[in-house]
């Protein structure tokens, strides 16, 4: 971990990551860092919401954590520290006892319900 | 395309696999690619020195070793082998003892499944920055691929994995088994180029020419058959579109779970998606190891259209398309399938 920034070096960036490291590398040299924490932040903010959305079926409720990482709860007051989607969904596996699983119809009913309500 | 796509493919070497069931033609297809003029300063790795001589200057052998990781999921291990054996490539090709590399090569064994290798590229800390696959290339026989297909699991794998399909032996073979296997590959992967050869005769340039818009365009006395949904047995393929931009980060929510849950029977992904940006994103992964996804700045065609075709194990495409239905007011918008006749050209 940086001392000064407090971000972990990840050699891998998860694949649904990519687009905004891709988007800072690809600015002009000297593009103001500003705009690249602001646009990642936004990014971290959208994917918290969406998230939500799915885990509430599971008792599950995610939050970002200081913007490098992402802690996961149960209602139980357990929670799980996880770096990106790839670890999400291990770790809701572990704390909801049954892995979250886009094609469960009970999960879908559930989405579908939410907005149609 | 970004100037960081541009830089990728300028600066990473292009590695290419080359699989096939065993005594599919591999050596065989391999010899003649080697052969070809345009094929310089490539290196090979190949785990046995076969019978049919690959007179090579870069040949190396490698020893299948692979550590299975935490998940024990298969897909999902590194081949320690593959990081030794390409990390002292790039060694030679950075200290200049060997001309730059411009592709190499890995020949699997005949009941390798191609995924750890993709596995092992994409997610090794320094070799993720110097190679990249660009084309999984897979022989299958015509005289015995069939039986093969029906037998063993790993030859259904090897032929989701790939971009492109080389059907061998075709010289050999009778004419209906040969257009039957045609016929059935393409409908296990139809996102897949095929291509037919005898004695591993063809087009070298085309063949290695990673897959543009349009390349999967299957054999035209294909386009009239009749589908016979059996005889691609608990194999599914399904394309699919969207009728408007979709929200990335909720696709990768989806697609990240759905990976997660089920990433074994998700045999294959390979699309072009509208995320409402200037150009798509192209998404491709051979079960859990998804290639990393690129941004191009434009449409490489007029159809800015979403289409993207998935490769399932045991999972129905209506179950798919359930979902991606369940998941509209996150993803912004609402799935259709396309059915064959409408298929789009891919990536």
């Amino acid at each position: 971990m940086c001392v000064l920034c407090g971000q972990d070096f990840v050699a891998q960036a998860h694949w649904t990551d990519r687009h905004v490291e891709d988007r800072a590398r690809a600015s002009y040299p000297g593009a103001d860092p500003v705009e690249y924490q602001r646009d990642r932040r936004r990014d971290r903010g959208h994917r918290v919401v969406l998230t939500n959305e799915v885990l509430s079926h599971y008792g599950l409720r995610v939050e970002d954590w200081g913007g490098s990482k992402y802690v996961l709860r149960d209602r139980k007051g357990r929670s799980e520290l996880v770096q990106d989607l790839g670890s999400l969904w291990p770790a809701a596996t572990k704390l909801a006892g049954r892995p979250p699983d886009p094609l469960d119809p009970a999960l879908c009913e559930a989405l579908s319900a939410a907005h149609d309500g | 395309m970004t100037d960081r796509a541009v830089e990728d493919r300028d600066t990473k070497r292009p590695v290419t696999v080359v699989t096939g069931f065993l005594g599919s033609g591999k050596t065989t297809l391999l010899a003649r690619v080697l052969a070809a003029p345009s094929i310089a300063n490539t290196a090979v790795l190949v785990n046995e020195f076969g019978e049919v001589g690959l007179d090579h200057h870069l040949l190396r052998r490698v020893d299948e070793r692979t550590v299975l990781l935490g998940s024990g999921c298969a897909c999902c291990t590194t081949r320690e082998d593959l990081v030794g054996a390409l990390l002292e490539l790039l060694d030679m090709d950075q200290r200049g003892e060997i001309p730059r590399l411009d592709r190499v090569v890995i020949e699997t064994t005949g009941l390798a499944d191609p995924a750890p290798i993709l596995h092992t590229i994409y997610t090794d800390p320094v070799l993720q920055h110097h190679f990249s696959v660009d084309l999984v290339l897979t022989t299958v026989d015509a005289v015995n691929g069939a039986l093969h297909l029906d037998r063993n699991p790993e030859s259904v794998k090897q032929v989701t994995a790939a971009d492109k399909i080389v059907v061998t032996k075709t010289d050999i073979a009778e004419p209906n088994s040969a257009q039957g296997l045609l016929s059935r590959l393409s409908k296990i992967n139809p996102s897949a180029r095929i291509f037919e050869a005898a004695f591993g005769e063809l087009d070298v340039r085309e063949l290695l020419r990673p897959g543009g818009v349009g390349a999967h365009a299957r054999p035209a006395s294909l386009a009239a058959e009749s589908g016979n949904p059996h005889d691609v047995g608990d194999t599914y393929s399904v394309s699919v579109t969207f009728d408007g931009a979709i929200d990335w980060t909720a696709f990768g929510i989806w697609f990240s779970m759905l990976l997660h849950a089920r990433g074994e029977d998700v045999l294959r992904v390979k699309g072009f998606l509208d995320v409402g940006e200037a150009g798509p994103v192209i998404l491709n992964g051979v079960q859990h190891t998804i290639h990393p996804p690129e941004h191009l700045g434009e449409w490489p065609d007029e159809d800015h259209r979403s289409r993207i075709i998935f490769i399932t194990k045991r999972i129905q495409p209506e179950e798919l398309l359930d979902s991606l239905l369940a998941f509209h007011e996150l993803l912004g918008a609402r799935p259709l399938h396309l059915h064959a006749e409408q298929s789009i050209p891919l990536p």
